[in-house]
């Protein structure tokens, strides 16, 4: 097998790392959490950071309104469905060889990411604004959505959200996409 | 860029100079350990009953003992809870010591004589002269501070430790000074 | 260029700035004059962990209390034999059983000794045992928790003084009694004491994976009094020596009668002889009347199991097990030095220590030299036994620890100062006053094979005018010196809790990787607990009533309650729903005859209210818990006897 095609092999299947691995993370510091609370994002479920991370975050947020953070939503289902059959399609690409397939693939992929990262925008706006009007505390102006990445300070909070080993693992599985489509474009110019 | 030299080398002599400048020095720290009360004879306090060391310093007949209890620093020992029973002689049974005696005791190279000498007129407990006369009686004799024992004997009412007769005795805080005639010399 | 000039500034400060952290981190270690800075030994900054832990004995107050070294700063202070309201020990209903004693329940006692669990003679930082003075008990703290999970009576025991030393695997905690007594007790004339009365020796297994203890069996030694004790370790680990005075056994006036042997007694006891005798089934079964309280950390309760028998020996009849070391005067201490080959006697009325050689003493009950004996228990020839002497070291020697370096302190309580000596040369090489009064003295695991030789801690009885007046009642007062170096320094002067009797200590890494930070919710098997809020309900059972409540910031469930009547006996089991670091709830009701609950996080409490009164009640968190803790409450409406108001509960109006 040639070389192009390993990679893209490797593209298409590191996707699945994130059924394994958590793909992004939030988390709060503030000196009376020196070693901050914070929430793993996988495509299926949210955990905990540290045991009883997210009941910690709801009893804070519960003060300014904020929901609970759900243990079901839509994209749990979604999501899983979607990175399965892209798998397998990269597979098939595999097989066909193409190189335009290979970036056809990694285009897709790009797409379906920036969707991905803009639904959780959303969701992420929701949640820091969609506010309880019974709240104990309200500032006037005050929003509590998180970053989409990188760091902020939410009142007192730093919140940061970062990618974690799942979400590096899917970037790295498009990258090489692009890598695979490359290298055969090299080699077929030859 | 010769602000920039400017100010490093400002920064740098400021770095030298908090560095090697101690934070304390020596000396005041040694102040510091002098102007502490050097024990629990400098405690200041007029109101209580007077301790041991208290009324010896207050009585005209004592001062040999006073001056030689400093000249050993054993005056903590007088002050401490206690109890203690402390045999006290007088000025004239510092007198009766042959001539020279106080004044080498009182040299500061044989202050562990003179504190060994002191501390054998001091028994750990209360024991009033009705005390003694109940060891008598029971043909004890009375345990020193140094370890060894002191007979006691009694003639008629008066009662006598070491051989030196007590001739009088006074309760304090921390216990009891019985005033004798001589000072109790190792046999 | 600008550009250029900025990476240029940055680069330049970087070395700079290093240069400057690295100075200030280096003060603290260098010695000189930034090393002499007695301020800066003992400062630890805001935020900053101290090196040691130093568990000090509350002594008259019955508790523990747990500071740092070397800032002096208290952490905490545990109860373990005296109620504590702040804490709801012994108020509420699931610590009351801890107080249990064969005498009921006994609110108070007098903490003297603790000491930490060892393995290889080292300190292994899982528990700390201490005794409780005069209703006769060992108590067991976990060091996960700081909190007292177990507490034994000693029967056949008066003044549990000579206790509650460990052995150098944890094997036994002993106990000695003070005070000799009729054993079994009986009505007999205290005149008729010598001879008659005895004192009791216990030794207490611990087990190895929980630390349950378990009154294995008593030793039952002739009538005089117990004072100290300290395992043998090493070369003498198997047995335990114990110092005791009243020889004489006098039963009256002690100051006196009990002062007139020229030399007591430290008892060698051969523990590994006595589990050879009990495996031999040479004990004796002794009807006996204790108690032995267990807190079980899954229920957050402790039950209170009555014993009744006790196994003892008898060392009069068991030849080997026993053997008395003649030392003068009254000894207190009796210490053993890291290597187990001297114990040295601290005759509180002489002016010398005693500091009896093992391997003599071996070769002396090898060659049956003995110098006559008391009720049959051979008594070793002094000289036989003698290692070394240290000579007028100063006045009333009490107790000696080693810093592993070849050197022992020593208190005198009348000179009010520590003494510094060397083993095996016997010389003095320092002394420092202490203000004032010393007692005991603590060196971080220096009663072990490894002492932490790096801080002393002494512990003084009188403070006069060491601090602000606080009228006639005075704190006492621990100091704490650096033993670093050739002399002793004074650093600190810290006021302690009750009496500072005597202490433990241990390097602080011991503990805190363990030190656990709250319970689990799913591991809380408290009868009455419940895992969430809508298990909150409201129970009768005749005019008994049972609130399961839980709180979480910042409010209970349910906080209103209504169809309690006047004469009810109402229960609040309050379970702790929080699952965080640091955020206990508390609860209080007006008007209630107990303390407040102090619940931790996962845990559930249980107190008795009593309502006399018709009316509606107010009840409130009392630990300040959160930003709404002054509206975290809630009210029991309290209806006249004869009413018939429903049983209700809501939060929320729901």
């Amino acid at each position: 097998m040639k070389k192009s095609k390993w990679i893209m092999l490797i593209a298409a299947l590191l996707p699945l790392a994130l059924f394994f691995f958590p793909m992004w993370n939030i988390k709060l510091e503030a000196p009376q959490y020196p070693d901050s609370i914070g929430m793993n994002i996988w495509i299926n479920k949210i955990t905990d950071q540290n045991p009883n991370d997210i009941k910690n975050i709801n009893l804070l947020n519960h003060y300014v309104g904020m929901k609970y953070i759900p243990e079901q939503m839509e994209e749990f289902e979604l999501f899983p469905l979607v990175v399965g059959i892209m798998s397998f399609l990269g597979v098939i690409v595999v097989f066909t060889g193409k190189k335009y397939a290979y970036l056809g693939w990694g285009i897709v992929m790009v797409g379906l990411g920036i969707a991905g990262l803009y639904d959780f925008y959303i969701w992420e706006y929701n949640y820091g604004h969609d506010l309880d009007p019974m709240a104990a505390i309200k500032i006037p102006g005050q929003g509590y959505q998180p970053p989409l990445i990188g760091s902020k300070m939410i009142l007192n909070f730093k919140a940061t959200s970062l990618p974690m080993l799942g979400g590096y693992l899917l970037f790295a599985g498009i990258a090489l996409s692009f890598i695979a489509f490359y290298i055969e474009k090299k080699f077929s110019k030859k | 860029m010769k602000n920039l030299i400017k100010t490093t080398t400002f920064l740098l002599m400021l770095l030298a100079v908090s560095c090697s400048n101690p934070p304390a020095s020596n000396e005041e720290v040694a102040d510091l350990e002098n102007t502490r009360p050097k024990g629990q004879a400098s405690v200041v306090d007029d109101e209580s009953a007077k301790n041991i060391l208290q009324i010896a310093a207050g009585s005209p007949d004592h001062t040999t003992l006073v001056a030689a209890v400093q000249a050993a620093e054993i005056e903590h020992v007088l002050v401490n809870a206690g109890p203690l029973t402390v045999f006290a002689p007088t000025n004239a049974a510092f007198d009766l010591l042959p001539e020279g005696t106080v004044s080498d005791l009182l040299k500061p190279e044989n202050k562990g004589t003179l504190a060994t000498i002191l501390t054998r007129h001091a028994s750990p407990g209360s024991y009033d002269v009705p005390a003694l006369q109940k060891l008598v009686k029971k043909g004890f004799k009375l345990y020193m501070a140094t370890g060894d024992y002191l007979e006691i004997t009694q003639e008629g009412e008066d009662v006598f430790v070491g051989g030196a007769k007590i001739i009088g005795t006074i309760q304090t805080s921390n216990g009891i000074i019985n005033v004798v005639d001589k000072v109790i010399l190792p046999e | 260029m600008k550009t250029f000039h900025l990476i240029f500034k940055i680069f330049m400060l970087l070395p700079l700035m290093w240069s400057i952290s690295s100075c200030q981190d280096g003060s603290g270690d260098k010695k000189g004059a930034l090393g002499s800075n007695i301020a800066e030994k003992v400062y630890v900054a805001p935020g900053e962990h101290d090196e040691f832990y130093a568990f000090v004995s509350g002594g008259f107050s019955g508790q523990l209390a747990v500071y740092g070294l070397p800032s002096g700063r208290l952490f905490r202070v545990i109860p373990v034999f005296s109620v504590d309201a702040e804490k709801a020990y012994g108020f509420n209903e699931e610590t009351k059983p801890m107080l249990e004693t064969s005498y009921g329940f006994v609110p108070w006692d007098d903490s003297h000794h603790p000491d930490l669990s060892q393995t290889n003679g080292e300190i292994d930082g899982r528990w700390c045992f201490i005794n409780g003075n005069n209703t006769p008990r060992i108590a067991r703290i976990s060091l996960q928790t700081f909190e007292t999970e177990e507490i034994i009576e000693i029967p056949n025991s008066a003044g549990n003084h000579s206790s509650s030393f460990v052995t150098e695997n944890t094997e036994y905690v002993v106990a000695g009694t003070r005070f000799s007594v009729p054993a079994p007790q009986v009505d007999m004339p205290i005149a008729e004491y010598k001879g008659k009365f005895k004192g009791a020796m216990s030794f207490i297994k611990v087990n190895p994976e929980d630390g349950h203890m378990n009154l294995e069996f008593q030793i039952m030694m002739p009538g005089f009094n117990y004072d100290l004790a300290h395992p043998g370790r090493g070369k003498s680990h198997g047995w335990m020596f114990f110092s005791t005075y009243n020889t004489e056994e006098a039963h009256t006036l002690l100051e006196v009668n009990a002062s007139q042997n020229d030399k007591d007694f430290i008892a060698a006891v051969n523990w590994k002889k006595a589990e050879e005798y009990m495996a031999a089934g040479k004990f004796k079964e002794m009807p006996a009347d204790y108690r032995h309280n267990v807190y079980d950390e899954s229920t957050h309760s402790a039950t209170s199991n009555k014993m009744t028998t006790v196994k003892v020996l008898d060392p009069t009849e068991l030849p080997g097990l026993v053997y008395f070391l003649p030392t003068p005067k009254s000894p207190h201490g009796c210490d053993v030095d890291p290597s187990g080959e001297f114990i040295i006697g601290s005759g509180k009325l002489s002016a010398s220590l005693t500091a009896h050689s093992f391997p003599k003493m071996l070769a002396a009950i090898e060659s049956e030299s003995f110098d006559g004996e008391a009720y049959g228990i051979p008594i070793l020839k002094y000289e036989d036994v003698v290692g070394g002497i240290v000579e007028q070291a100063g006045l009333g020697p009490l107790h000696t620890e080693f810093d592993g370096k070849g050197n022992a302190y020593t208190t005198f309580f009348i000179s009010s100062e520590v003494v510094k000596w060397k083993l095996g040369t016997w010389e003095v090489v320092d002394r420092q006053p202490t203000y004032y009064s010393v007692g005991h003295l603590m060196i971080p695991g220096g009663n072990s094979r490894k002492p932490f030789g790096k801080y002393l801690l002494a512990m003084n009885k009188i403070t006069k005018d060491r601090y602000l007046p606080t009228g006639p009642e005075l704190t006492q007062s621990a100091q704490l010196f650096d033993i670093s170096g050739d002399k002793m320094q004074l650093l600190l002067d810290f006021p302690t809790v009750g009496e500072p009797h005597y202490a433990a200590g241990l390097p602080a890494s011991l503990i805190t990787e363990n030190s656990k930070k709250y319970y689990k919710l799913e591991e809380n098997n408290h009868p009455y607990a419940i895992k969430s809020e809508s298990e909150a309900k409201v129970v009768r059972e005749g005019n008994v009533v049972h609130i399961y409540m839980t709180t979480i910031r910042s409010h209970f469930a349910p906080d209103n309650i209504e169809g309690v009547k006047v004469g009810d006996m109402v229960y609040f089991h309050v379970t702790n729903l929080e699952q965080d670091f640091d955020v206990p709830h508390g609860i209080g009701v007006i008007g209630a005859n107990t303390s407040e609950l102090l619940i931790m996080p996962g845990q559930t409490e249980t107190f008795v209210w009593n309502p006399k009164k018709v009316g509606v009640w107010p009840f409130y968190c009392t630990d300040f818990c959160s930003a709404l803790h002054q509206e975290m409450q809630g009210y029991v409406r309290v209806s006249p006897a004869d009413s018939n108001i429903e049983l209700t509960w809501s939060l929320d109006d729901e």
